[in-house]
């Protein structure tokens, strides 16, 4: 991996520069520019933007409700709404600024067809990158039904390769027995790195009338309440990925400097905010500002040097215990 | 870049500090913060997002019931109905409260129709209050205001020292505030309170329109805000005077400023069945979109 000299948030992520190693999650922030509407907030503070995750068609998305909030986090099941990669590429790729930040696109579907098409498109179009996203839990066909079965998860992987040279990112779902085995076959088949993890899948239910709250009866689980699956599941892909020099996008719970710092030493190259930013639509300036901070008071010339740092089974630190 | 991007830095976050917070029966509550920047754009219709308590950090959505630009402080009506808003009503004079706003898609009062008719039910009034006060004094619009409440309202309904002939006898109840305004208003209650009409607000709005003359009736544009069959009411009442209706929507919401589609709502389009997001699409709406007959 190339270091930039420039600036110590600066990364290299497959060749692309990221000015920080932070990158908004699909789903969160619509199509790039939703979030320009709060005052403060800047594109410019994130290394990059995915995109909303998006279909061959136009979908709807699910029922009412979409989102509940639970201890440490909350459910979601928006059930890929977005209007069509047509739509997409001609009439919303324009209007983005893309010399603010880096611009992924998310390519969803329900069929190996679909991934291709949407692929293509996206390919044929100023994007500068494409994460494959089979790890959706909230449709009832492709996504997760895709990433949880290894084979297929590859299958998909290797007919996006083929149509595309810009850098491939893979989504991988934390709702399967072995994820390790899992980015090992992606990798075979083509990816340049990996987004890790998609959502938890969960359930909650309203006692009253003893009916699921979400109108999709279940949901995907953000939030800090699943913070430490994150963690060790990117740990686990880190192991697979390290001798490829194949960079990680670590997430899930990421609230604080602190929290990213730990995916970063857990392997992650760059970390993703999501459901943070419900909480803080500023939070992108203060967990910058956070990682300048324990990089000066660590020594360290770059946030890159941190990558799958984590040293397992060493001497612990004295550690104030509660 | 940014100056083709009206939509941007449209939105504020302030730690607004609470002024007054004040309990009603039925665990209703009057919030006033300190909020400039939300207070100098507000508009009717408009809400904005608040962390009620650390603990629970997904923000809720609350609209605004009054907002003075010159003073700088933003007034809520609320009801306690879940865990979030239970904590809010814990919070204290003096404490901050992180807020996300002025959020969403104003009412657009139509200059050809003079006579809004403001529909509120129980924590929808707050919306109706704003419009009204943006009307009060303005010789252009002779606006009509009907609250309903299945539980004690938030003020101390008084006899209206503004005459109704359109309204049935004995329905005197106001609201003191609006008629401070110079504005007519009328409260609807099944819970039997003296002065107020027995029934639904859409009985009373329905025994208004009919009693209206066919000109003043052309003249009316109804606006609402209440619960989900409450504002269904509403759309079959405008479409049975065949009158322009806006309604003010609400939804789980998460982010609150477009980026989820967490807080749809289906509506109708030119197109076919569309999912609009209550946040920035709304939560206002033409009636006919959500409530297509």
């Amino acid at each position: 991996m190339t270091t930039t000299s420039d600036s110590p948030l600066a990364v290299d992520f497959c060749g692309l520069r990221f000015n920080t190693p932070l990158v908004l999650l699909s789903g969160c922030v619509g199509f790039g520019e939703e979030y320009t509407r709060v005052a403060g907030f800047s594109n410019r503070d994130a290394g990059a933007i995915c995109l909303k995750g998006t279909t061959g068609a136009a979908r709807l998305g699910n029922t009412p409700h979409r989102i509940y909030e639970t201890p440490e986090g909350m459910l979601n099941a928006i059930g890929l709404q977005n209007p069509g990669v047509d739509k997409v590429v001609r009439e919303i790729l324009p209007t983005l600024d893309f010399t603010e930040t880096r611009f992924i696109a998310n390519v969803s579907g329900s069929t190996i067809e679909e991934y291709e098409e949407v692929t293509r498109r996206f390919d044929d179009s100023p994007i500068d990158a494409i994460e494959i996203n089979i790890s959706c839990p909230n449709v009832k066909e492709g996504g997760v039904a895709f990433g949880n079965d290894p084979a297929m998860s590859a299958r998909v992987v290797e007919a996006c390769r083929k149509l595309t040279n810009k850098p491939l990112i893979t989504k991988l779902s934390p709702n399967q027995t072995d994820i390790a085995a899992n980015a090992r076959g992606c990798i075979e088949a083509g990816t340049d790195a990996f987004a890790v993890i998609n959502t938890l899948m969960g359930m909650a239910i309203d006692i009253e009338s003893r009916t699921p709250i979400i109108g999709n009866n279940q949901g995907g689980l953000s939030g800090p309440a699943i913070k430490p699956v994150a963690l060790l599941k990117v740990h686990q892909v880190y192991q697979v990925c390290r001798d490829h020099g194949i960079p990680i996008i670590g997430q899930g719970g990421i609230t604080t400097a602190e929290d990213a710092l730990e995916f970063l030493i857990a392997g992650a190259t760059a970390v993703g905010i999501g459901t943070a930013l419900f909480y803080d639509p500023l939070i992108c300036g203060k967990i910058n500002r956070g990682i300048t901070a324990y990089l000066e008071r660590h020594g360290l010339q770059s946030v890159q040097q941190l990558t799958g740092t984590l040293a397992l089974n060493s001497p612990r630190p004295a550690r104030t215990c509660c | 870049m940014t100056s083709h991007k009206p939509h941007r830095d449209t939105i504020f976050l302030e730690e607004a500090e609470i002024l007054s917070h004040e309990a009603y029966a039925g665990e209703q509550y009057i919030l006033r913060v300190q909020a400039p920047l939300c207070a100098e754009r507000a508009l009717p219709g408009s809400f904005v997002h608040i962390q009620c308590d650390r603990s629970k950090p997904l923000r809720r959505p609350i609209s605004i019931m009054r907002a003075s630009a010159k003073q700088g402080w933003v007034d809520f009506l609320y009801k306690a109905v879940g865990e979030g808003t239970r904590l809010l009503a814990q919070r204290k004079k003096g404490e901050l409260l992180s807020m996300l706003g002025p959020i969403g898609v104003p009412f657009k009062l139509n200059p050809e129709r003079s006579i809004p008719l403001l529909i509120g039910g129980g924590v929808g009034m707050p919306p109706m209050i704003f419009i009204a006060e943006t009307l009060a004094g303005n010789p252009a619009y002779k606006p009509m205001v009907i609250l309903g409440s299945e539980v004690p309202f938030p003020f101390k309904p008084q006899p209206s020292s503004i005459l109704v002939p359109e309204m049935p006898e004995g329905v005197i109840a106001s609201m003191p505030l609006l008629d401070d305004w110079h504005i007519p208003s009328r409260l609807a209650s099944l819970q039997g309170f003296p002065g107020c009409h027995e029934g639904y607000v859409t009985d009373l709005a329905r025994h208004w329109l009919s009693e209206l003359s066919m000109e003043a009736r052309t003249q009316v544009e109804i606006f609402s805000c209440g619960p989900h069959p409450m504002l269904e009411g509403v759309a079959k009442l405008a479409a049975e005077f065949d009158l322009p209706c806006q309604v003010s929507l609400e939804e789980f919401m998460a982010c609150g400023v477009g980026g989820c589609a967490g807080c749809v709502v289906e509506v109708e389009t030119a197109t076919g069945p569309a999912m609009k997001r209550v946040c920035v699409d709304g939560p206002v709406f033409d009636s006919r979109t959500v409530f297509p007959s």
